[in-house]
């Protein structure tokens, strides 16, 4: 049998990169996205500073108000918003295109006829939207430049979270654009498949919020919920696991069903392997959980002391709650509370007694709402507080443990009254120049 | 050879060893839902041979080369090369498929086009500049591919098709967007280029497959109606020797 002169398999996968890559340069739906993004951001940065000025004078009058003042909740979370945004609605359709392109152009019968498998061309494919993904963070850097030049404060762990989190929350979506790409006819198609995930995902947070049962549990492991831990700064193996599981599944289907030639069977039994293969090692990692408290207020975390106390509880810690969901004390409960100790905790069971009332001030007439029973090893308590200073010390005398908080240094705040205005131009106008600098030329097939 | 636009210009080919064994094709059968688009099509294809795919349009022409490539999956049948079946990933090391109608990477440059293939199929840009001036593509390559015309982006397909290095080539409807002039240019050039490369072409146009194909397989909805030479397919027709294509065809089909 002859063969044929060939390339290394690198050096292929290196020219096959740099191809999709100067493809996506010339794509206009790319430079368009990065211009919104740059207008988003930049309007959500200022509008996050002006709003976080206003509350700062406040604090700066009131000390004990300062420790409120959180520039990751302030400042960044608000502004990456603009980029949750754009990735939901505006990455998938870049991403749909460098498959979609090449079905519709007739490219892909001649890429997958070059010595290199569907597997590594997804990959290829994928390391070249990754590119896309830096290069549309340049404005979140921009953020940071102007936020340390206007005095603010940077944690850089809880913004790492947050990249990363965005990071993942990309990945995820860019995987399933392209797998609605592959099998989907036209690129339309593709667009309304991949925004009825993400789109979906977002209404399925939205519903599922104040709910319980089901919806609640289907509302944190959409993507949206989970892209919000990593808002929290708090990092989640399971979380971590699951928009990873997601994006492979995703991502090996592509390479599953990208190739015309074959078999449907043979596609779905490898489909389904991959479902059962991924979605086993995910559901792993997602009942048994591992967290990181990456704030710097530590506000995921109870003390020390407190933590080491409450992993020794070895009996079953039982907690019925007699308030509605949407109640903000259940809320703050939840927040400063519940959740800690759910991470603490080996053996914690949660009831929430019904309230019986459809809405939130029928709720209030029943005797015992607002009521917090303890249950530990036969013994009961009851409170109607919702402070963890309070609660603490009640369950430790029902487990019949002590715990003398460890010294922290408290979170002192970083109120900062600034006016970020003096950006605009650079959001506005700079930044959408330099793209449009960099497009004209792109999408005119200069490069 | 001659240039297709001006007159004739020698430009040296690269030579490619010729191959020993030959493209073995056993019992192909290819459906669409419940229409039966190939019915138990086999054949073989001698080494450095042209064999012509002919039949009317919605013969199966494009269906077999995609199912040879393995770019479409088959419901039985083998390809093999000699003794040896073939695996998708010997074909892609084997054959070269080129289709019909197709505009990859419409938005770029030709010339940048035109280089990403001539890397990634391990040519020397001596090949890829002695096809330029063969296909007289010299003052398209700053525009993209999606402001040519027919024609122009027929010559570029086929300067892709020309560059890769596996001994099949199989190219859909070469000729196509061509006026005979050019066409009997292009058939220099795939002539010159044949040295140790064997190829099928897909043609409709049965002037033109006469003045190139040494052999041609007649495909008629999917069922093979003669392969042959020329004169062996007069035979079968019962027509006399120096009957054309065309008056085989019809006799045949």
């Amino acid at each position: 049998m002859p063969s044929s002169e060939r390339l290394s398999g690198f050096q292929l996968a290196r020219l096959i990169l740099i191809q999709e890559i100067r493809g996506l340069l010339a794509a206009p739906a790319l430079w368009i996205m990065l211009i919104i993004v740059s207008l988003l951001v930049g309007y959500s940065f200022i509008q996050a500073v002006d709003l976080f000025s206003q509350a700062s004078r406040t604090a700066k009058s009131f000390p004990e108000l300062a420790s409120g003042m959180n520039p990751m909740e302030g400042i960044f979370v608000p502004t990456f918003g603009a980029y949750y945004l754009t990735e939901t609605l505006l990455l998938p359709f870049v991403a749909i295109r460098i498959i979609g392109l090449d079905k519709q152009s007739g490219a892909l019968k001649l890429l997958l006829q070059l010595p290199l498998p569907p597997l590594s061309l997804c990959g290829i494919k994928l390391a070249a939207m990754g590119l896309v993904w830096l290069l549309s963070l340049l404005p979140a850097l921009l953020v940071l430049v102007f936020w340390h030049h206007l005095g603010g404060h940077v944690y850089p762990p809880e913004i790492a979270v947050l990249f990363a989190g965005h990071g993942l929350y990309s990945l995820t979506v860019v995987a399933i654009a392209m797998f609605a790409a592959t099998i989907s006819d036209s690129l339309p198609t593709a667009a309304m498949l991949c925004l009825a995930v993400t789109l979906g995902s977002w209404l399925l947070d939205f519903a599922a919020g104040g709910r319980s049962g089901m919806l609640e549990i289907l509302g944190s492991l959409s993507l949206t919920g989970m892209l919000r831990q990593f808002e929290h700064g708090l990092l989640s193996t399971a979380h971590i696991a699951a928009f990873l599981g997601l994006s492979l599944l995703f991502f090996l289907l592509t390479a599953t069903w990208l190739h015309p030639g074959r078999r449907p069977a043979s596609k779905l039994r490898n489909s389904l392997t991959a479902l059962l293969v991924l979605g086993g090692l995910a559901a792993g990692a997602v009942l048994a959980p591992r967290y990181m408290d990456l704030t710097e207020n530590r506000k995921h975390s109870f003390n020390p002391a407190d933590a080491r106390a409450l992993r020794q509880l070895d009996k079953t810690l039982t907690i019925t709650i007699h308030l509605d969901r949407q109640d903000s004390r259940f809320q703050d409960l939840e927040h400063d509370l519940l959740a800690k100790l759910k991470r603490c905790v080996p053996k914690l069971k949660l009831r929430y007694a019904a309230t019986g009332s459809t809405g939130l001030y029928s709720a209030a007439k029943i005797d015992n709402y607002g009521l917090i029973e303890y249950e530990y090893n036969g013994r009961r308590d009851q409170s109607y507080s919702n402070s963890q200073e309070e609660i603490l010390p009640i369950i430790y005398h029902l487990a019949g443990v002590r715990a003398t908080p460890e010294p922290a240094p408290a979170y002192r705040g970083y109120p900062l009254v600034a006016d970020a205005r003096g950006s605009r131009w650079w959001f506005y106008l700079v930044l959408p120049l330099f793209f449009l600098g960099i497009a004209i030329p792109g999408c005119r097939g200069k490069w | 050879m001659k240039h297709l636009r001006g007159g004739p210009r020698k430009i040296k080919y690269p030579v490619r060893k010729p191959s020993a064994s030959g493209l073995r094709i056993e019992r192909i059968q290819k459906t669409f839902g419940t229409y039966r688009v190939l019915d138990d099509i086999s054949f073989t294809v001698v080494p450095g041979e042209i064999l012509g795919l002919i039949g009317p349009n919605g013969a199966g022409k494009s269906t077999l080369l995609e199912c040879i490539t393995g770019l479409l999956p088959v419901e039985s049948g083998t390809v093999g090369w000699e003794d040896e079946n073939l695996s998708r990933r010997q074909r892609r090391q084997l054959l070269w498929y080129q289709p019909d109608n197709i505009l990859p990477f419409a938005g770029q440059r030709v010339a940048a086009t035109l280089s990403f293939f001539r890397r990634t199929h391990g040519a020397s840009t001596t090949d890829l500049e002695q096809l330029i001036n063969g296909l007289d593509l010299s003052p398209m390559l700053n525009k993209p591919l999606q402001a040519l015309s027919k024609g122009y982006r027929r010559r570029v397909l086929l300067a892709i098709a020309l560059l890769s290095r596996q001994p099949l080539l199989m190219l859909d409807e070469p000729f196509d967007g061509f006026d005979l002039k050019q066409s009997l240019a292009v058939m220099d050039l795939l002539r010159q280029c044949r040295a140790g490369r064997t190829m099928i072409l897909s043609i409709h146009q049965l002037s033109e497959a006469e003045k190139i194909c040494d052999r041609f397989l007649l495909l008629d909805q999917g069922r093979m109606m003669g392969i042959g030479t020329l004169d062996e397919l007069s035979r079968q027709a019962g027509l006399s020797p120096g009957a054309s294509l065309e008056e085989v065809f019809l006799a045949i089909i």
